[in-house]
């Protein structure tokens, strides 16, 4: 039984690790600011879930998963937020969104 | 504006306008106080909220222009032949506008240059959206040395305030929702522990709550709190949350075959979608969800029009489907709200980047 909730951890921490990763790949290669923030959220929405999932099934079921579950509902609504923030922020100073064939900024 | 100019000494009247259910009111009003006052001249003007971001813009401006078309007629209707002028403008688009001292500024700045010394306001006017600026704005143009009123309308207004009544019912919900987060994040230890953590739990939480309940109650919530409809959506919202994670789980998924994919096949495209939804808790939510969602991000929200990034063709035609925007319905107006057109077939969405490509959707 121990193996197996253990083994469920180590594969939720690497889907963690693997989102989290592939949003840092994503904001490198992505072309602009528009495109780089959509990949940020993966880190937040499916990183993180995965890495509170892991603490959940680690901590076993008590009081303190219900913490780690709101930490998660935290960061489901503070993510889009800053997210769109910096999105607005970005449209406001009159910044084009990047389309195919233009140079990579 | 050339007649203000040649007799400042008689005065004017400036009125900010923009859409509302009193606007007709109000001109008849300013006209009215024009003719009391012997002002020779009544400006109207609609300070512009937006920068200059070409098509947006337009349609913004050619929205404003027909709203000063309006009012002109229905001022020259009041007016009916008495000798007061009536002008219109569209004023401020050089400024972003913000905060209620940028537009006291405009207006002021307006108001000098054509010797207008009397501002009429529409109790209803609210150029920041949902955000309420009128009564700032009318001290920033009192401090400014305007004689600022607002015209008096006979159906009571429904302003929206920063704070509302509260109440015991608003004080109630405040406390009992801080009480028990704080016990939750104490570990329940009111009910697990001995008896001097359940009078210790019980009294710091009790003051806690208290404190936070009293500062807290006439602003979290405006207007009469409804705790049966609440609850409702709060049960609706719970089978929302899995559907959405779904989503999310399906487009994470998708986007990490793009980003990991050697020829990186995105094609971004900014969108218009006008959602199909009301009220400010209802908007947030989608805006949230499609944001959360990787593929779609919400950039600006202006009333309705959710300007969407895009960043493949199947996210783009995800959101003119809709099915986010149906479930954030059912969670706020029940199951049958939920079944209204999708927004492509309502013809409510458009893609506003301009490509050199033919044969775009």
């Amino acid at each position: 039984m121990n193996e197996i909730r253990l083994a469920a951890i180590l594969l939720l921490l690497a889907g963690g690790v693997f989102f989290t990763f592939v949003s840092a790949v994503g904001v490198i290669r992505l072309p602009d600011v528009y495109a780089r923030a959509h990949t940020a959220s993966q880190t937040d929405t499916l990183g993180a879930g995965f890495v509170v999932l892991a603490v959940v099934l680690a901590y076993g079921f008590d009081a303190d998963v219900i913490k780690a579950v709101l930490l998660l509902v935290f960061i489901f609504v503070t993510n889009p937020t800053a997210a769109h923030a910096a999105a607005r922020a970005a449209y406001e100073e009159g910044i084009e969104p990047w389309t195919e064939g233009d140079e990579r900024r | 504006m050339s007649d203000a100019e040649s007799e400042p000494d008689a005065g004017g009247i400036l009125v900010p306008v923009g859409e509302s259910v009193t606007l007709r009111n109000t001109v008849a009003y300013a006209v009215q106080v024009a003719e009391e006052t012997d002002a020779a001249v009544i400006h109207f003007v609609v300070p512009v909220a937006w920068r200059d971001f070409g098509e947006t813009s337009n349609a913004e401006r050619s929205r404003s222009g027909s709203l000063l078309e309006r009012v002109e007629v229905w001022a020259n209707e009041d007016v009916d032949g008495a000798d007061v002028s009536v002008e219109t403008a569209i004023i401020g688009d050089d400024e972003y506008l913000f905060s209620p001292d940028d537009y006291a500024a405009v207006l002021a700045a307006y108001a000098s240059s054509n010797g207008l010394d009397r501002v009429v306001v529409d109790p209803e006017y609210s150029p920041g959206g949902n955000v309420p600026l009128l009564r700032p704005l009318e001290v920033e143009l009192v401090r400014r040395g305007f004689a600022v009123e607002e015209a008096p309308i006979g159906q009571p207004t429904r302003r929206q305030q920063l704070l509302g009544r509260g109440g015991t019912a608003g004080f109630g919900i405040i406390f009992v929702i801080t009480f028990g987060f704080y016990q939750l994040l104490g570990g329940f230890t009111i009910v697990t522990g001995d008896a001097f953590d359940f009078w210790y739990e019980l009294l710091t939480g009790t003051i806690t709550a208290a404190v936070v309940a009293g500062a807290l109650h006439r602003i979290t919530i405006s207007g009469t709190p409804h705790p049966a409809r609440t609850a409702i959506r709060v049960g609706r919202l719970c089978l929302y949350i899995p559907y959405l994670v779904y989503e999310i789980v399906k487009s994470n998924v998708l986007i990490t075959f793009i980003i990991l994919h050697p020829k990186l096949p995105i094609e971004p495209r900014m969108t218009r979608v006008q959602s199909a939804v009301w009220g400010g808790p209802a908007i947030t939510t989608l805006a949230n969800s499609i944001t959360l969602t990787p593929g779609t991000l919400t950039v600006r929200s202006d009333g309705h029009d959710l300007y969407v990034h895009a960043l493949f063709p199947a996210a783009r035609e995800g959101l003119f489907d809709g099915a986010l925007e149906r479930a954030v319905r059912f969670v706020f107006y029940g199951r049958a709200s939920a079944a209204i057109a999708t927004p492509e077939e309502r013809g409510d969405c458009e893609i506003l980047t301009e490509t050199d490509e033919e044969g775009e959707v």
